[in-house]
């Protein structure tokens, strides 16, 4: 179910929720997300982003404020509907992978909502695909490994045909070439397949060369949103909120050593790796045509 | 612990794994109904044998087969003790002991052999059969036989999430252990029982974490099985065969064992 590119897919205003005990997880937050585009939203633990996916998923109503879903609010979509939009990978997939093996977890979406058989089997096969993991069609939930399962959890939400891809912490738990897969994935799901990704996550690193928006939430608050040249400008608003800027230099420096992209000169800031990622990297591995028309980014030294 | 329920080995490609699940199935059943029926120990005690070398043939650990089979070992050894001393009237040994008189009987010994042989012969095939087939594959031939299908999805659903629990009660033990939680008998008691309870409250915390996402997933309160593939006529003949043999091979060995 494609959104057009440029539409709200997802949008949220002025929504606040607390838990029973008192807890409040979310005051007064607003976010949106355009059809097509790659989000992230940026906080550290404990600080309201699990709930705020929870909501936009539809899983927890808020107290106050609206959700929309392609200018629709939530409340009034059916669930078979409202999942056939919006999908939501949850953190630990052991959470997600419920079926036997992953043939049937991935089929489990597609058979609720009763499709034929075949249409069942194609979509198993174009989910698995998308997430490198056909080979693994046949095997047992439990013989698979922590990054094997990350990937078949997103294939089961692949195969529900989710315009939105709403992601809790993807990369959590993952070792760091587990960690550039899931997001080169992610980017590609994104870039070839216009799926609007949502990724709630703390960690820093990735997001410059992926998100081409960044929403930074803080004790239940959103303190910024815009993209990644301009938040890791903002050094002391990343503190406020527990974060920190992203390990660029190193980054790139392992670009070179291992990839063998010509990088003269470790850039210092987010700006100037920014620019030598758009002169030198090829176009798979950094093809968001959004990110060619960015302004020029402040000079400042913030490494 | 992993290794004791895992059904990695069934995972692996030998001739019994290439057999349709059903048909496995069902001719465990058979084997199951033709040693309990048994009134004599031949037939029992063939089926251990046979079992227990084709788990050798195909390679299986012979540790964790007997890792498997301690504990039904315990269950006929209270058995056979039960029967020898309370069942039957021939003397064939007598001790005392604290001034109570023991006498084992040959009738009761017989009786504890026979039901000894029973439970190993039983467990045996059942522990070949769980050896050559994936339980997930298990639980679709039982939906095939005419299982419920809600049994069936809580069976996946318990067999799916039991290795999740058993790693957390793993970390939790762990955890207890190296801040000293089982140094004497008090502290061990007290331990366990924090552990039972964590793992209820996390068995309890991970059931609803996974009802969320069977219900981001259309889930209408029932698991939607696929198809099971379509019997061969070689599986077809093998369904009435083995039943079949098995049958003939009990009376075989009723007539056999009858006393003249």
């Amino acid at each position: 179910m494609k959104e057009d590119a440029g539409s709200l897919a997802l949008s949220a205003s002025q929504v606040s929720f607390s838990y029973e005990e008192g807890t409040c997880a979310l005051h007064q937050v607003d976010f949106h997300a355009q059809a097509g585009e790659f989000v992230a939203l940026l906080a550290s633990n404990g600080s309201g982003k699990t709930t705020l996916i929870k909501v936009l998923a539809g899983l927890l109503q808020p107290q106050q404020g609206t959700v929309l879903v392609s200018g629709q609010d939530i409340r009034k979509i059916a669930a078979t509907e409202l999942y056939q939009r919006v999908g939501l990978v949850l953190q630990n997939p052991n959470d997600q992978l419920f079926g036997a093996t992953v043939e049937e977890d991935v089929a489990f979406g597609p058979r609720n909502l009763g499709l034929t058989e075949n249409e069942v089997q194609k979509r198993v096969t174009e989910s698995l695909e998308a997430v490198a993991a056909g080979p693994l069609r046949s095997r047992a939930i439990h013989h698979l490994s922590f990054g094997e399962q990350k990937r078949v959890a997103v294939a089961g939400v692949l195969a529900m045909h989710a315009a939105t891809l709403i992601l809790d912490e993807p990369t959590a738990g993952l070792d760091p070439m587990g960690e550039t897969l899931m997001m080169r994935l992610l980017n590609r799901l994104n870039r070839e397949q216009h799926i609007t990704i949502v990724l709630a996550t703390h960690s820093v690193d990735m997001l410059p060369l992926f998100a081409a928006r960044i929403c930074v939430l803080s004790h239940g608050k959103l303190l910024k949103v815009g993209p990644p040249e301009e938040i890791f400008c903002d050094h002391d608003m990343l503190a406020r909120a527990s974060l920190r800027l992203p390990y660029v230099s190193r980054l790139l420096h392992e670009l070179k050593r291992y990839d063998g992209v010509p990088i003269n000169g470790l850039p210092l800031t987010v700006g100037e790796a920014r620019k030598q990622l758009l002169e030198l990297l090829p176009e798979e591995v950094l093809t968001k045509p959004e990110l060619q028309a960015l302004p020029r980014p402040p000079e400042e030294d913030l490494s | 612990m992993f290794d004791l329920f895992s059904d990695i080995m069934a995972c692996r490609t030998n001739a019994l794994t290439r057999v349709d699940s059903r048909v496995k199935l069902v001719s465990a059943l058979a084997v199951l109904v033709a040693v309990l029926c048994s009134t004599h120990l031949a037939l029992p005690l063939a089926v251990l044998a046979a079992c227990l070398a084709a788990m050798l043939a195909l390679r299986l650990p012979v540790r964790l087969t007997l890792l498997r089979l301690a504990a039904p070992a315990v269950v006929v050894l209270v058995l056979t003790v039960v029967q020898v001393f309370m069942y039957g009237v021939t003397p064939l040994w007598t001790f005392t002991l604290g001034g109570c008189t023991f006498t084992a009987t040959v009738e009761g010994a017989w009786k504890g052999a026979l039901l000894g042989a029973r439970v190993f012969g039983a467990v045996s095939a059942m522990l070949l059969l769980s050896s050559v087939t994936p339980a997930h594959q298990l639980f679709h031939a039982l939906r095939w036989l005419g299982m419920p299908k809600t049994w069936v999805e809580v069976a996946l659903l318990m067999y799916r999430y039991v290795f999740v629990l058993l790693d957390e009660t793993a970390d939790v033990a762990t955890a207890q252990r190296v801040r000293l939680g089982y140094a004497g008998v008090s502290r061990s008691l007290s331990s366990l029982g924090v552990l039972s309870g964590t793992v209820i409250v996390r068995s309890l915390d991970q059931s609803m974490r996974t009802h969320e996402a069977m219900v981001l997933r259309c889930y209408r309160g029932s698991m939607p099985f696929g198809p099971l593939p379509v019997l061969g006529r070689k599986e077809r003949w093998l369904l009435l065969l083995v039943p079949l043999a098995m049958a003939g091979l009990c009376c075989l060995a009723e007539c056999l064992g009858r006393p003249q």
